[in-house]
Formats: structure tokens, C-alpha cells, sequence
């Protein structure tokens, strides 16, 4: 019976959002296909969660505990995917739309001499295949796009697939992999790491994001962003542009290239609405824009609109929302 | 030391949505529309390269690329920007290949190059956005390969690459040859080429490569095949607040806001 695979990821020592939103989209394809859906998880200390991927909607969970699993390694976390999918033998293996799997997922379709769709964000169950949607050309099309080979790989991009469950009455089985590692070295060598400082809160799972463009004229208007971010208890990004001037750290990089967000009210300041930047926050509840520019294509996209220029707004408006939001 | 930059000629990634044109035919975008461009994370990658030469004139950079006739003028700015040597792999069957082929393709090219010691590449085109190019071609190589890096220097006698992770930022001590996937960063926005750069350009031969010459002979099959190409549509109507001014007008938004009770 030919399976679906799902690559399970782990996020503050629990299963992971991108990772329950597969699982869902595992579901829905087996819904239609009865295909079995296994998950694959690699770790240090993670023998505890294949309860959760299970309830999430795993058949059967494939984990690899191991102290040189505790640290992404993308040779080594290879090793081990390598022999997981060599068991589990799947017609389609699902990765989330995040940073290791997006390095992961490439490299596994090399060695499984198939293809690979990324950033995936819908798909269709045919008789023979299953076909999955990505956003091509900056978002301006769509294409639906069919592997030739032995396994569908596909990367989804984050919030486009609903989480399944959890369900606690789910069961399944649980297989530990033993993929020898002690001969294995790291590709590279960390000398460095910098977290960046990250502002309220997370911008991924900010209910609020307030962001700016190229249409800022200075760092000091993004401190004004922040500001409303702050009052809104919400997050700040950037487009591209803003970034690659230097306005905003690269954290807060909202686009195709970038983070996807899909808060419930995103302001857009001083925002074109590049194709590029529509790709990352188009999934938003809400959309404010504010730009001088009454033709801007943010408009377009937008719920509510205002035409003018964000230094004549902004003040007014986060007095005005501090006051009635008594903060 | 021998770098090579791998580039794409792509439709120009500003043309407006509205103005966009798709062939549904052909599974593919309108080809003359607008004026093409190189690939804008390409030019951050030779940009990266151009830094590391610039500081060491022993370095040879040389630009490479994969399609048909349009794609000589993407060559012609890298060198214009300071790039050594280009390199054009040119043939109607490279016209049409997929992410798999199209490493294939350049793998066969390096290796015919010899003594590669790294490769840029840039994190992905911003047409197909498909991301994967540098990281299948570090495979067919089997080197070493590292995503989201926007800046390279030598150290020692190794090399040191900083790369975005998604809480911030590492830095990696690598050594040769790798491959490395170029992201765009405040320190990598490609300089603009010089008149002289643009001059000699212009003079300079590009050697081109067909598939016979790389020892291509059966047709490359696809691991990806596009069904079908549509338009996207957005469904929202926008409202605009009305006021006399900036203040008047911020006003009108806050309250409405309030009113909507969207934000808690």
C-alpha cells in the first residue's frame, strides 16, 4: 500500500503548527486515496511526542532519538530521513514550509531521483497523482504542477493547510529508528549564532502586524511602527526593500522571501504591494493600507484604504486607538 | 581561487499584476513582456563574490547562465559589474528544463571547467520560485552546500559564511569547495556597473556550450511537470476613509477599527 510521509518538526520541545498543518493535509489526501500516513521524527529527548503526532493525525510514527539529532545537521538529519523513507517506501512525502526542511527536501529528492514542488499551497487528489498548487511569477499565477518520478515531494508553505485533530482516541504505532551515527561528522562548523532581539512577540503568531515599505522615509518611522505594534500588542515587519536599506533587521522580512503572515488585521505603511511582499501577508483577516499613492496595488488587496501620507497618520492614529483601547 | 556565479534571466518580477500576461498554452508567462532582468538574488550573489575579490585579486570570478538567445545581455552586466569570465550554456533543449536538469546541466559545465572552488548561486528565481537549482546542483556535485548566506570572508585559510536562520543569524566556518545559496542582505546590494566596466564588457568573447559539448545527448527528462497555469483572484473590495487631512482621516480609521472590534 503506497503511504504518504509527513517530515514532523519540533518547536519549544512540542510537535510543531507548520507540522499539524501537514498532518491535515495528510489527512485530506487520505481521505480521498486510504492511504496510510506516517510521520517522521528526528530529535534529542523527543521519544514524548509520538502520542501528539499521533493525535494529530499519524498512522504510524517513524522516530530517531539521538543526542547528535539534538542540533540541526542537514548531512546528518539526511542520513537518518534517507533510511526512514527507504522503510516507509511513500508515494507522497510532505515537508513544512521551514527553514531545515526547505534545506532537507531538495537534497532527499536528488537522492530519491524524483521531484519536488515548494511552497505548496493547495492541491488536488486525481486518480493516477495528486497535483499540487504553488504561486508562480510573484504570486501573479498559479501553476499546477505533477512529479515525474517515484515520490511526490512537496514543501507547503506555512497557514494554508488546516491542522488536523488533535484527536486523544487516535491510535497508532510508533517505530524506532536505528540509523547508525557515530561515524557521521556536521558539514559545517557553527562558530556563531545571533539571536535577534525579537520585539513583543513573534511575528508568525502576532494576531497584529504592523509593517512598512519603501515608502518610509527613515529608521525612526519604523520606531513609530513599533510603537502601534506595541499599543496593538502586535508584531512589526518589512517588506524587502525596507530591509535591504537597512530600516529593519531581516527577521522582520515579510514576502514570498521571507515570513508568511496571516494575522487578523495587517497594516500595510507606505507599501507598494509588491508581488513579492503580497506572497507573505495576502492570507491576512484584515488589511489596512496606508500610502500616498491611490493607484498603489496594496489597495487592491486591502479592506480598508487611506491616501495619504503614513507622517500624517500615524500620530493621529495611534493617540486616537490609545485612548479608545484605554492603554 | 576560482568562483562561480550561477545566474537567471528572468521576466521582470515588478510588472504589475494587472499588467501580467500568462501564455496558458505554454504553462508559462508571455515572454515579451516588459524588458527582462537578472535574477535580483543573483545580483546579490555577485555582489558577494565581487567582495571577496575585491580584497583578493587572485580570485577569478566567472558568471554563468542557461538559456537561449536573450540570456547573453545577463552576462554582459556581470562582467560589466567586474566579473572575469562568463560562461553560456546555450542550446534549444536547455530552454525548457526543470530545477533536476537544469543542475544536471551546470553540474556537467563545472566539471568541465575544473578546479570550481565555490558556487553561488542565488536562493532562488523570482519567477518559478521554485528555490532549488543550488542546492540540487551542491548534490550532483557532492559538496557541501549552505542556505540563506549573504556574506563570505576568508579567515585563516578557511572561510567564514554568514547565513539568516529564522531566529537571527550564524556564522559558519566552511571549507572548499562549496556551494553556497545566496540571500539578499543591507551588506550584499549589487554595485552598479562602471562605464569602464560596461565598455569592456561589450569586448569580451563568451564562450558558449552546447549540449553536444557538455556530452548531453538523450533529452533530459522532467521530475516536474507543469498541468496547468492560471490566474490568481482576489476577492476584496477595498473602502477608503475620507477626511480632509492626515489627522481627519486617521481619526475616521481608528474608529472605525473600534468599530469593526478587530482589535483586542
Amino acid at each position: 500500500m503506497p503511504g504518504i510521509l509527513v517530515y514532523a518538526s519540533v518547536s519549544c520541545d512540542a510537535v510543531s503548527m507548520p507540522t499539524r498543518e501537514i498532518l491535515g493535509m495528510a489527512r485530506a489526501i487520505a481521505a480521498k486515496t486510504g492511504e496510510p500516513v506516517s510521520a517522521a521524527l528526528l530529535g534529542a529527548g523527543v521519544s514524548s511526542l509520538p502520542r501528539s503526532l499521533i493525535e494529530s493525525g499519524a498512522d504510524s510514527v517513524y522516530v530517531c532519538d539521538h543526542d547528535k539529532l539534538g542540533e540541526f545537521q542537514v548531512n546528518i538529519y539526511l542520513k537518518v530521513l534517507t533510511d526512514i523513507v527507504a522503510a516507509v517506501n511513500p508515494r507522497i512525502l510532505l515537508f513544512p514550509g521551514e527553514a531545515a526542511a526547505v534545506e532537507l527536501a531538495p537534497r532527499l529528492a536528488h537522492r530519491l531521483k524524483s521531484g519536488l514542488v515548494t511552497d505548496c499551497v493547495g492541491f488536488d487528489v486525481r486518480e493516477d497523482a495528486v497535483v499540487f498548487t504553488k504561486p508562480v511569477y510573484g504570486s501573479k499565477a498559479l501553476a499546477q504542477m505533477r512529479i515525474a518520478g517515484p515520490t511526490a515531494l512537496a514543501t507547503v508553505r506555512l497557514r494554508t493547510q488546516e491542522p488536523f485533530g488533535p484527536d486523544p482516541n487516535r491510535t497508532g504505532e510508533v517505530v524506532a529508528v536505528q540509523t547508525a551515527l557515530d561515524d557521521i561528522q556536521p558539514e559545517t562548523r557553527t562558530v556563531e549564532r545571533v539571536e535577534e532581539e525579537i520585539f513583543e512577540c513573534a511575528l508568525e503568531d502576532a494576531n497584529v502586524v504592523v509593517s512598512g515599505g519603501r515608502g518610509l522615509k527613515d529608521p525612526e518611522s519604523f520606531q513609530q511602527l513599533r510603537e502601534l505594534a506595541a499599543l496593538l500588542n502586535g508584531a512589526m515587519g518589512a517588506t524587502r526593500v525596507a530591509v535591504d536599506q537597512g530600516m529593519a533587521p531581516p527577521s522582520c522580512q515579510i514576502g514570498l522571501t521571507g515570513k508568511i503572515v496571516a494575522p487578523e488585521v495587517y497594516f500595510a505603511v507606505g507599501i507598494s504591494g509588491a508581488s513579492q511582499h503580497i506572497a507573505g501577508m495576502s492570507g491576512s483577516k484584515y488589511i489596512v493600507a496606508i500610502n500616498s499613492d491611490p493607484e498603489a496595488p496594496i489597495f487592491s488587496i486591502s479592506n480598508v484604504g487611506v491616501v495619504e501620507d503614513y507622517r500624517n497618520v500615524l500620530p493621529t492614529l495611534i493617540a486616537e486607538l490609545r485612548k479608545a483601547l484605554a492603554r | 581561487m576560482h568562483i562561480v556565479v550561477c545566474m537567471k534571466q528572468i521576466i521582470d518580477p515588478e510588472i504589475p499584476s494587472g499588467e501580467f500576461k500568462v501564455d496558458f498554452e505554454a504553462r508559462r508567462a508571455v515572454q515579451d513582456q516588459g524588458e527582462p532582468v537578472l535574477n535580483p538574488y543573483d545580483e546579490n550573489a555577485i555582489e558577494v563574490a565581487l567582495q571577496l575579490k575585491d580584497r583578493d585579486k587572485d580570485i577569478k570570478v566567472t558568471a554563468l547562465t542557461v538559456g537561449g538567445e536573450s540570456s547573453q545581455k545577463v552576462l554582459r552586466r556581470a562582467l560589466a559589474m567586474g566579473c572575469d569570465e562568463a560562461i553560456w550554456l546555450k542550446d534549444p533543449a536547455f530552454e525548457t528544463l526543470d530545477s533536476a536538469a537544469t543542475a544536471a546541466v551546470i553540474a556537467k559545465a563545472v566539471r568541465r571547467a575544473g578546479n570550481v572552488d565555490m558556487i553561488l548561486c542565488g536562493r532562488q528565481a523570482g519567477d518559478w520560485d521554485m528555490g532549488q537549482v543550488g542546492t540540487l546542483l551542491a548534490e550532483e556535485l557532492q559538496i557541501a552546500c549552505i542556505p540563506m548566506a549573504y556574506h563570505v570572508e576568508q579567515k585563516g585559510g578557511g572561510f567564514r559564511v554568514k547565513r539568516e536562520t529564522e531566529s537571527g543569524m550564524a556564522v559558519l566556518e566552511v571549507g572548499l569547495p562549496v556551494l553556497l545559496n545566496i540571500t539578499n542582505s543591507s551588506t550584499n546590494q549589487p554595485r552598479f556597473p562602471s562605464v569602464k566596466g560596461v565598455l569592456m564588457a561589450g569586448r569580451k568573447q563568451i564562450p558558449t556550450f552546447s549540449a553536444g559539448d557538455l556530452a548531453i545527448d538523450a533529452e533530459i527528462p522532467k521530475r516536474v511537470v507543469v498541468e496547468a497555469l492560471t490566474l490568481p483572484r482576489y476577492d476584496r473590495q477595498v473602502m477608503f476613509i475620507d477626511g480632509e487631512d492626515g489627522p481627519e482621516k486617521a481619526a475616521a480609521l481608528a474608529a472605525h477599527l473600534i468599530k469593526m472590534n478587530l482589535l483586542k
